[in-house]
């Protein structure tokens, strides 16, 4: 592979291939930027595999979850799927501010898109795997249920999902709903674990730069390049949204207000930490199905703190211009209303226990125009009608 | 993304006398940290550290000519540039008298981290710091 340096000279090369006399000036990369672009990649990454989860990975369960995903059955009112709000054709989100199930919740619904492999789930990281997760809306009174009995009832009852149980964990339904509700789960999280996004523009233009392809290179929007340059750069973005996932995986503060409604907060991550030690479906509790408990790691260290307060999970930004609204609370509507935030950030809202990492962007509008087109090519084109 | 070390407070490599033997059990590339009582040296694993990954240390506390002999340490890390710390408490056990094993750690950015070493003898203190840029 060549070297960052020259790397960034095939870069400067790349920009000017299609100069014109009226052309903006070509998009330049530091060694350290190119570096930055190249740890955003490669993808797709393996397919994920959860030790925790003894149907992970196996077509039977996979074909199991994906019939669960969207069976309303699974709900007390028989009328919501996880597909009500994670629906399919909206890169499975809503469209909503706020996520509705059997009542309005105080969350904006994240996609399941690239959801494996993670570290924490939830936007406060209640859960430290993927079929804890899926369980929690099933038996949550304001998503689709109200515990575990009624799950553990629908697969008894419905001749189908008896046998795809049988089918898939071996024998059947157990006399403990328990177990039964975590398998479904389970069965859902082999589904999420393969809903994958496809590779994008800002990928090809990443690889065409790991491999010194600079016409390939040129392909890649001036606009693009140059939201990727503020994004790499002078904003820092990569502090937070890094790796091919372009997330940390962890949780921070950027301002966004906190209050569900006059009077009521979300204390996001602090009630995420105090969940996940309250909880049972942990990688540290009788159902993780890997029998050297492995994956624990995060669970068995993490740290409650003054500072979670108010803070939640930094989203990946993989398919991003498909996943609007934006924030914990779907509060912004659209990418540019995102980096306006960034651009002009309350800074007085701002490092109330001291942290120093957000400072404003101060974008004029073209420099937002190209942020957004940066962002936008983190998304697969869609298919021409 | 490469892990650079930078600095460390006191002195980064090991010099001379006690220092170049400090950690020698560890095997691999260490680093070492000298202090007025103690030097301690480390290893990483994996190396380098990756931001956002789980990683654990080996180290070794030596006493200086007539320093207490240490009792037990305590490691923490942080960013002062953003003003925070881990969000993960390392665990700490002891295969043998002056090694010790910490594990749990993340960083979670990229940029500085000073990681601290609070040795502890005899009821005082002493804190050691390595300073870490990973990118």
């Amino acid at each position: 592979m060549a070297s960052a340096r020259q790397l960034a000279a095939i870069a400067l090369v790349a920009a000017a291939v299609p100069a014109i006399a009226q052309a903006p000036p070509p998009v330049t990369f530091t060694d350290a930027e190119v570096r930055r672009i190249l740890s955003l990649g490669p993808w797709p990454p393996p397919p994920v595999v959860d030790p925790s989860n003894r149907v992970s990975g196996k077509a039977e369960a996979i074909a199991f979850g994906t019939r669960l995903f969207a069976d309303p059955r699974l709900s007390t009112n028989g009328a919501i799927a996880c597909t009500t709000c994670h629906q399919p054709g909206r890169a499975f989100t809503d469209g909503l501010p706020r996520a509705q199930g059997l009542a309005r919740v105080d969350r904006n619904t994240p996609t399941v898109n690239d959801v494996g492999g993670q570290r924490w789930y939830g936007w406060d990281g209640a859960h430290d795997n993927l079929w804890a997760q899926s369980l929690r809306p099933l038996v949550d009174p304001r998503e689709m249920g109200d515990g575990v009995a009624h799950v553990a009832a629908a697969v008894r009852t419905h001749g189908d999902l008896r046998e795809r149980y049988v089918a898939v964990f071996g024998r059947p339904p157990p006399a403990d709903d328990e177990v039964v509700a975590v398998d479904v789960a389970k069965a859902l999280a082999a589904y999420q674990e393969v809903l994958a996004t496809p590779r994008t523009p800002f990928d090809d233009f990443r690889d065409a730069l790991a491999r010194g392809d600079a016409a390939a290179m040129a392909r890649y929007p001036q606009a693009a390049q140059r939201g990727l340059k503020t994004f790499v750069g002078a904003g820092n973005c990569t502090a937070c949204h890094l790796g091919p996932r372009f997330t940390n995986g962890e949780f921070h503060d950027i301002g966004i207000p906190f209050f569900v409604e006059p009077g009521r907060v979300d204390p996001g991550r602090h009630a995420g930490i105090r969940r996940l030690g309250a909880s049972r479906h942990t990688l540290t509790g009788p159902f993780n199905d890997d029998p050297v408990r492995a994956p624990g790691t995060s669970t068995r260290h993490v740290s409650l703190e003054h500072r979670n307060y108010g803070e939640f999970k930094v989203p990946g930004l993989r398919n991003v211009a498909r996943t609007a609204p934006y924030m914990h609370n779907g509060s912004l509507a659209t990418l540019r209303d995102v980096v306006r935030h960034y651009s002009d950030l309350p800074e007085d809202r701002l490092h109330a226990d001291g942290e120093r990492i957000l400072k404003p962007l101060g974008l004029d509008r073209y420099g937002i125009d190209d942020l957004v087109a940066f962002l936008e090519t983190l998304s697969a084109p869609l298919p021409r009608p | 993304m490469r892990f650079l070390r930078i600095a460390a407070t006191g002195c980064v490599l090991a010099a001379a006398g006690a220092a170049v033997a400090c950690g020698e059990s560890l095997g691999g590339a260490r680093t070492t940290v000298e202090g007025g009582k103690y030097t301690v040296a480390y290893t990483t694993s994996p190396a380098p550290i990756v931001v956002g990954q789980h990683f654990s240390l080996d180290l070794a506390v030596c006493a200086k000519g007539g320093v207490p002999a240490p009792q037990s340490v305590r490691i923490d890390a942080s960013m002062p540039e953003h003003r925070h710390g881990m969000n993960y408490r390392a665990s700490i056990t002891s295969p043998r008298a002056g090694v010790f094993r910490a594990e749990g750690l993340l960083f979670h950015m990229p940029g500085r981290w000073d990681l601290t070493f609070d040795v502890v003898a005899d009821g005082a203190t002493q804190r050691l710091t390595s300073t870490l840029r990973v990118e």
